[in-house]
């Protein structure tokens, strides 16, 4: 019965492995957007799932991509390799900044990593020298120089590892930790979990993996600034993704992005400036009406339904 | 007398050390004091709204400046169409606003009450998102103002020039304190409000209807940022992005004062808003003033969670 199981993986992995082979330059980019996106939102359910709201995504979305154009600009090291450094250089710092904003909760902590995005903006603005201030930096050449297939390719392997490593996530001791600590943290300080270790950890690995989709995408579109590396929806469309889709699972942030990310290329096509509007929207219909998502809800009424056949 | 009967020892030698501080930079560069004056009214004055919210219905809104920068747009549409001058629109805004607070109220916040606290972060974030979103469709990101002659009113005092206009914010924010306290503390609905405030459970008890001092309130704070909005754009332009920093910074001043401290707001907002003046002074390093209320706002939530943890 277990290989009956992996069929649909094995399916889904496929179509995404061929993709690029049956579709044209359009639909790639469409699709390589997407799956920074996707990667984005899983990062943000993954410190969700130990019930801290972070609002930082855009942040070190946008100081992944300044170190990994600067580390490229200046000292010439393969794109590759300047990606993975801007993950790094993310990581370092949300666990930094994490070892002071983790002793927050709630509502605190969710705002001070909201003035984070703010601040990393400003303070690239305003380091012209290194920067390009206001203006910011083009890059010579876009990677693999803009040939689609290969960055299609590229942006698919972050996207899996991504889902790796929310699967460990959520299969090794870590997801009770966090788990425990999203239920009751005095509990599971009591059943002997580091709660401040162990939050540390997950918010420089998931923010890591924002700075790596932001170096990502910085040599993609071959440019950054403080506006655009920043924005707020670096935020607002993981969110909503991982919303729609469903919280605390890996599942549901990928069904979210696939399906808005579809949603977004026709709104785009119908309403240029506002379709952002219908994301805001989202958030709040599926925080009020639908918590668990809709693959959360989905999951719900396939055990209920399963369990009402056995019986 | 009684003030200083309760501020007891330590607090005069703050009080003390404040003001002689104060009165070495008045000295020192007198425009900071005068800039921050004006510019902490108009943080204080947006910040009390929310502080009352958070005080008594326990919600932190997120869409507190949106509301504000919307309120702002229905001031400059009412002038270009109407020629209303922006201070008389502060009348139909307070009006106009109440009705979407009732109307934002009875759609969602009513239904996030019970729910977690994450919950009614995230849809108060969407909120904003779609109030910003919904004035870049409607307006585009382009600043709007419109033209008024007595803002640029100066005066002379020994060798200083400055713009006195801005005072107007200061006052705002000190009647607005007052009108506020008076409120919640002489009039019966205040004093449900009060009671509903330290515990919702022990006010229903006593009979007073706990939904209804929600809604009021609610409806009061999104009316007054309203009209906030009208007399902000008095003096700056206004763009759907305008809010959010004041959102932020509103945040920042509550969390410095501790949440139902309505006068310490104020105070905090003064505060902020001379050590952003005396950041601005500095010839070239004017950028880094955003990063101020930050700073602040990290200092300030650190301190007084060790504070907690030691006592």
């Amino acid at each position: 019965m277990r290989w009956r199981r992996a069929v649909p993986y094995a399916v889904g992995a496929a179509l995404a492995a061929t993709f690029p082979l049956f579709s044209g330059m359009y639909t790639q980019q469409v699709a390589v957007t997407v799956l920074i996106y996707m990667t984005l939102a899983l990062s943000w359910d993954m410190l969700l799932r130990s019930g801290q709201l972070g609002f930082g995504t855009a942040g070190f979305f946008g100081v992944g991509s300044y170190a990994a154009v600067l580390l490229f600009l200046h000292t010439g090291v393969p794109a590759l390799v300047s990606i993975l450094f801007a993950g790094a250089v993310a990581g370092v710092i949300a666990a930094l900044v994490g070892l002071a904003v983790l002793r927050l909760r709630g509502m605190y902590f969710a705002i001070t990593t909201l003035a984070l995005a703010g601040i990393f903006a400003v303070v690239v603005r305003n380091i012209p020298s290194l920067t390009g201030g206001p203006e910011g930096m083009m890059l010579p050449s876009c990677i693999f120089s803009g040939d689609t297939t290969k960055v299609y390719w590229l942006v698919l392997g972050m996207a899996v590892l991504t889902i790796l490593v929310s699967e460990v996530f959520e299969r090794t001791r870590l997801h009770f930790a966090l788990t425990s600590i999203r239920n009751d943290e005095r509990v599971a300080k009591s059943s002997g979990i580091g709660v401040y270790g162990v939050l540390v950890l997950v918010f420089a690995i998931t923010s890591a993996i924002q700075g790596v989709a932001g170096g990502m995408y910085a040599h993609v579109f071959g440019f950054i600034s403080p506006e655009g590396s920043f924005h707020a929806n670096f935020l607002l469309l993981p969110l909503a993704m991982a919303l729609l889709g469903g919280i605390h699972s890996t599942w549901g942030p990928i069904v979210g992005a696939l399906a808005l990310g579809v949603l977004a290329e026709y709104l785009k096509l119908e309403i240029p400036y506002g379709h952002l509007l219908v994301y805001g929207g989202i958030i709040v219909v599926v925080t009020l009406f639908l918590p668990q998502g809709v693959y959360g809800a989905a999951r719900v009424r396939l055990r209920g339904s399963r369990l009402g056949g056995s019986r | 007398m009684a003030l200083v009967r309760r501020l007891g020892r330590t607090g005069i030698f703050v009080v003390l050390a404040a003001v002689v501080l104060l009165a070495l930079l008045a000295v020192w560069k007198p425009y900071v004091v005068i800039e921050g004056i004006q510019r902490g009214g108009l943080y204080a004055l947006i910040a009390l709204p929310m502080a009352l919210i958070l005080g008594i219905v326990g919600i932190i809104n997120l869409a507190h400046g949106e509301f504000m920068m919307l309120g702002a747009y229905f001031a400059y549409w009412l002038s270009v169409y109407t020629g209303m001058d922006p201070l008389v629109a502060m009348l139909p805004a307070l009006a106009v606003f109440a009705l979407l607070g009732v109307a934002t109220y009875l759609l969602t916040i009513r239904r996030a009450l019970k729910a977690p606290e994450l919950n009614q972060l995230l849809l108060t974030f969407g909120l904003a998102m779609m109030a910003s979103q919904f004035a870049n469709l409607m307006w585009t990101s382009r600043p709007l103002k419109p033209h008024l002659s007595y803002v640029y009113s100066s005066m002379r005092l020994g060798s200083l020039t400055f713009g006195t206009y801005a005072f107007v914010y200061t006052a705002g924010a000190i009647a607005l304190l007052v009108g506020l306290l008076l409120f919640l503390k002489r009039t019966r609905v205040g004093k449900a409000a009060l009671a509903v405030g330290q515990n919702p459970r022990g006010a229903r008890l006593v009979g007073i209807d706990v939904n209804r001092t929600y809604l009021v309130i609610f409806s009061l704070s999104i009316a007054l940022v309203g009209a906030i909005g009208a007399l902000f754009l008095t003096r700056h332009s206004v763009f759907p992005s305008v809010g959010s920093p004041f959102t932020m910074k509103s945040f920042c001043l509550i969390a410095m004062a501790g949440i139902g401290n309505l006068s310490g707001v104020v105070w905090g907002g003064f505060g902020l808003g001379i050590a952003e003046a005396f950041v601005l002074s500095f010839r070239g390093y004017g950028g880094w003033a955003d990063v101020v209320f930050f700073a602040v706002l990290v200092a300030v939530i650190m301190g007084r969670s060790y504070r907690r943890r030691t006592a």
